[in-house]
């Protein structure tokens, strides 16, 4: 396939529509066109293009303020929440409330406690003090690890679809579509083992995602994500958000706070607590 | 439905270990052939083989899901559900070693209570699942498992059997039945073997749940109160 049609295709696969993605495919190559120059050397590798400009369309014009959707019901509400492990206090007095349709950060140094925090979300951890009210349906992506090496990517689908109660069938169909969004193909007999760490990852977002649930909790799941992944994170946090979804995600890349509704800085609770 | 999952998911990725399956599956026949010569030593050694193998790779499987389980656990999944499915699957595989090596003996020896050494291979391979599975919860690294898997397997090779040590060995029952198999000894010996059997694996997979039931439990948080807007 040549630069065009690699692009073309590749936007079909990010969701474009086919007209679309062929008028976009032509005004791209008649925009090479005029400055005489090959498309591949002009725009760069067609996949990463193509992703760069579907960011770009989804993104509201400067100056307009981004569509919301009205918070709604309150998904997960932190009053006081603390941890301590022996002596040590990790971090103490943390308040948080997620609606639905909002996104929450939480950010702070490394050590902070941004991880057992969010496993205390998930209901992994117990609290030390303070008290949590969530919601029932809930997802959550570690930061690494939470799959099975030997698995294939569809089997690890099965597995967490027979978890929340769905048939293989149907939780293969949600996992399949729930990649493409991350502009992942999962392989059928590639076990996990073999796939890179930003693979993984994308794995790792669909098993969060799979069931559905009303709050997601997320931890730093873009590691070793290319930018166009990156990109395609974020535009599935937004969708999320527009679906009404809370979305609690833990990260230090302080330049997409712009993208959230709430920030909570665990190394200032921390920094209180010291 | 979890559970058959599970078993099923489980039993694909023991398959998947080659090398570990194949190093497996050929240790009870390196044990057999040391003692081929004897009848009763060889069973003997057949079936404490059975036992590491089975526990061994149980462990492994164990240990692999390290990562899974919480996530499984917070997607919905019962901790029996996933740790019974797991017991269910190494189990079978339990089974199927026991039966490959039940008719390799039933090839190569000559015993007047053939059904018995049945039982004795059948209970070791049924006991080893929830062994393997308990060691693998309390003992977080493999090698540390292992380990101790071989000091128990040694252990239990090396105590006389009329002794307290040997008793309170997991696999002391294949030893009793065996004995009864092969030596021709009152039926007191199968129905001690057995009741030890029932026990051990009783409490080997009531511990494991115990374990994991504790490991793997959730906050149970009450949901938010709906609000008017």
């Amino acid at each position: 396939m040549n630069w065009p049609q690699r692009f073309e295709a590749e936007l079909v696969r990010l969701g474009v529509q086919p007209v679309v993605a062929r008028r976009l495919t032509a005004d791209t190559a008649a925009q090479a066109g005029e400055h005489d120059a090959d498309p591949d050397g002009f725009f760069g590798p067609a996949h990463l293009y193509a992703r760069h400009l579907v960011a770009e369309l989804q993104t509201p014009a400067a100056g307009t303020a981004p569509e919301r959707c009205v918070p709604g019901q309150v998904m997960l509400q932190l009053s006081g929440v603390g941890k301590r492990y022996r002596r040590r206090a990790v971090f103490s007095g943390v308040d948080l409330t997620v609606r639905g349709g909002e996104v929450a950060a939480i950010v702070g140094a490394n050590g902070c406690g941004k991880s057992t925090l969010l496993r205390i979300c998930a209901g992994l951890t117990p609290p030390s003090c303070g008290t949590v009210h969530r919601t029932r349906r809930v997802g959550f992506v570690p930061q690494d690890g939470g799959t099975a090496g030997w698995l294939t990517a569809e089997e690890h689908f099965t597995l967490f679809g027979a978890a929340a109660g769905m048939v293989p069938r149907k939780a293969i169909s949600t996992g399949t579509h729930l990649a493409s969004l991350l502009a992942w193909r999962p392989s059928r007999v590639q076990p996990v083992q073999e796939l890179s760490g930003g693979t993984r990852q994308k794995l790792n977002l669909v098993l969060g995602e799979l069931h559905g649930p009303d709050l997601l909790l997320l931890d730093e799941p873009y590691q070793g994500f290319d930018q166009g992944s990156y990109l395609d994170f974020w535009r599935q946090v937004r969708s999320w958000r527009d679906a009404g979804r809370a979305v609690v995600v833990v990260t230090h890349l302080l330049h997409e706070l712009q993208n959230v509704d709430h920030v909570l800085d665990l190394g200032a609770v921390a920094g209180r607590v010291a | 439905m979890t559970a058959l999952v599970v078993a099923g998911l489980s039993a694909r990725e023991v398959t998947r270990r080659r090398t570990a399956m194949l190093l497996v599956i050929s240790l009870p026949l390196w044990f057999y052939l040391v003692r081929r010569d004897l009848t009763g030593q060889s069973m003997r050694m057949l079936t404490l083989g059975i036992a590491w193998a089975v526990s061994t790779l149980t462990l492994f499987v164990v240990n692999a899901s390290r990562g899974v389980d919480p996530r499984l656990r917070v997607s919905g999944a019962s901790v029996a559900g996933i740790i019974g499915g797991r017991l269910i699957a190494m189990s079978g595989f339990g089974v199927l070693l026991a039966t490959a090596y039940l008719i390799l003996v039933a090839i190569d020896q000559d015993i007047q209570r053939f059904w018995a050494i049945a039982v004795t291979m059948l209970i070791t391979a049924l006991i080893a699942a929830p062994f393997g599975s308990l060691v693998g919860a309390l003992l977080p690294r493999e090698l540390e498992g292992a380990l101790a898997l071989l000091s128990v397997c040694a252990v239990q090779m090396l105590a006389d059997p009329a002794g307290l040590t040997a008793k309170f060995m997991p696999f002391w029952s294949g030893r009793e039945i065996g004995t009864y198999a092969v030596d021709g000894t009152g039926i007191e010996f199968l129905w001690r073997g057995l009741a030890h059997g029932a026990l051990v694996w009783a409490l080997c997979t009531g511990l494991t749940l115990a374990v994991f039931a504790r490991r793997l439990r959730l906050a149970r948080y009450p949901e938010p109160v709906p609000d008017s807007r």
